[in-house]
């Protein structure tokens, strides 16, 4: 199976700054891929070579097997797209918003009663968009990014604005779509839980670079095993674990011990807890910390982070 | 290209833009009518005719194009909807050029308002006012003929009007470029060298002198369209950032 989208050593400079720096990404059919980096990593500038909106400095971006530079048009039959900015006209009603689109695509006029249904807009469709809140314009965005039900959805920051439950409807929507209508997802965010909650494939960007790309429950798997430790004595229990050679550190009021790569967190646990109740240490609760993409992105912009500095 | 134009005509449902497209020349009416009320006898409908059409060229079209375009062009600069509708799978020109139709399309349609505005408010003063009746017949063949050399001189000052708009997300540089064309064209309106300024070349067309309102209107016409051309190449391969 081909994928979807890709990208070869794709850069964009503007003037001196690097802004994409040889970005090489694979995102699998029917996955939903999350583009991890926080803001200005070059995660927009991506996006927009990827939507040819911007021009590669060097290196190529495929879509759906086409070169967006070679066939930039043939590409975009391929895309359906939410941006940052919408770009809705405020006096003009969600459907008629959703018809503008609509007619440049060249779809039936029942395309959008079919998206309005899925984002469950039909009730709210006839009112001006100026009066929309931004929730309801996230939703009509992603309405309109599935005109013509194209394979590949990009969308940029897609639970902006959204309330909690519209980010929870949101999340569901997203993971489900693969399977509803076998469309690829590459959404971008600057949170990690959104991420972690929704997609099946992650690439990380820091600085312009890609630093980390994989399937999530593989990446999580790589990382080692933590052990989190609550205690009445925070600083007694931490120096307990480092004189058994263990790293281990403070985090939001818990000891978070790592263990070494391969070792057992259950035994390790129960080893802990008795030295710390030897040592007097009383123990509030005590057991392994799931492996989060936290943990592994703290410890991949860690690792950048000190390449930087040297 | 159809579809594109359809788009853009339905974006005007509700806006400034149309709004702004029937008060120019409605204002030009409002002042033909109280001027006619004030009149203490007729004067010839040639007259009133001239009179309009020069108030549209002079004032009223150079400052309508700068609000029009500024508008337009905002419909899309507001929103920020550049990047979705340059992420679509439609050549970017047809979106550029469907953009420039409708402007010229509005601008066609308000110069041929001025006469028809002008025609229904003096019939409606010389129902209050019988005295200020207009006299004679109108030539409407002849109107027609002035305003469409109005309009095809006008054609320049619309694609650098339309240009500065697209182009800069803000109002400023173009409502800047409109307001010192038609303020040079205004201070300097008996000018030999008006007749190569943009903004002047509408009004050139009352000139008596032919050599003076052919070559601004062979200037406007071939400019505009010329300027048009580069400005569709231009803003298509253009990068939004």
């Amino acid at each position: 199976m081909s994928p979807a989208i890709e990208t070869h050593v794709l850069t964009r400079r503007f003037g001196r700054m690097l802004a994409v720096d040889g970005v090489s990404m694979t995102v699998p059919e029917q996955a939903v891929y999350g583009f991890l980096g926080r803001n200005g990593a070059g995660k927009t500038t991506t996006l927009k070579m990827l939507l040819g909106l911007l021009k590669p400095s060097a290196g190529r971006a495929v879509v759906g097997g086409i070169d967006v530079a070679a066939d930039r048009i043939a590409a975009a039959r391929k895309v359906g797209a939410l941006l940052e900015a919408h770009g809705f006209y405020a006096n003009l009603s969600g459907r008629e918003n959703l018809d503008l689109t609509r007619r440049l695509l060249g779809l039936p006029a029942s395309e959008i009663d079919r998206v309005l249904a899925v984002v469950e807009m039909t009730g709210d469709a006839g009112r001006r968009v100026g009066g929309y809140s931004l929730g309801m314009r996230q939703r009509l965005g992603l309405a309109r990014a599935m005109l013509g039900a194209p394979p590949v959805l990009i969308l940029d920051e897609p639970t902006n604005g959204l309330d909690p439950d519209g980010i929870a409807d949101m999340r569901h929507f997203l993971r489900d779509l693969p399977g509803r209508t076998g469309a690829t997802v590459l959404l971008s965010s600057h949170l990690l839980g959104e991420i972690e909650q929704t997609a099946s494939h992650v690439g990380v960007i820091h600085a312009g670079r890609l630093v980390l790309e994989g399937e999530l429950t593989a990446l999580r798997a790589g990382v080692a095993a933590r052990i989190a430790v609550r205690a009445t004595d925070a600083k007694a229990a931490l120096a307990l674990a480092r004189s058994k050679g263990l790293q281990a550190a403070v985090e939001h009021g818990e000891v978070v011990v790592a263990l070494a790569p391969g070792e057992a967190v259950e035994r390790a646990s129960v080893d802990l807890n008795r030295a710390l109740i030897q040592a007097g240490v009383d123990v509030i609760a005590i057991g392994p910390r799931a492996r989060s993409l936290e943990g592994l992105y703290r410890q991949v912009t860690a690792v950048e982070a000190q390449k930087e500095a040297a | 290209m159809f579809a594109p134009l359809y788009v853009e005509i339905a974006k005007l449902n509700r806006s400034l833009a149309l709004a702004l497209a029937g008060l120019a020349p409605g204002l030009i009416a409002v002042f033909v009518f109280f001027n006619a009320l004030r009149m203490r006898q007729a004067l010839p409908w040639e007259m009133w005719m001239m009179q309009g059409a020069g108030v549209w060229a002079f004032f009223m079209l150079p400052m309508s194009v700068t609000a029009l375009t500024a508008l337009i062009a905002h419909m899309e600069h507001g929103p920020k909807s550049w990047d979705h509708l340059r992420a679509l799978p439609v050549p970017r020109w047809r979106i550029y050029a469907a953009k420039a139709f409708c402007v010229l399309g509005l601008v066609a349609i308000m110069s041929a308002a001025v006469p028809t505005l002008i025609w229904a408010v003096l019939e409606a003063a010389t129902v209050i006012k019988p005295a200020a009746g207009p006299t004679g017949m109108i030539d409407w063949a002849e109107v027609a003929a002035l305003l469409g050399r109005m309009y095809l001189a006008a054609l320049l000052l619309i694609a650098i009007q339309l240009w500065v708009a697209l182009r800069f997300s803000s109002f400023v540089p173009a409502l800047a470029t409109g307001i010192g064309g038609t303020f040079f064209a205004v201070v300097a309106t008996s000018a030999k060298k008006g007749v190569f300024l943009p903004w002047q070349m509408p009004v050139n067309m009352l000139a008596t002198e032919a050599w003076r309102w052919q070559t601004a209107l062979a200037l406007g016409c071939g400019g505009g369209l010329l300027v048009l051309m580069l400005m569709l190449i231009s803003l298509s391969r253009r990068e939004t950032t």
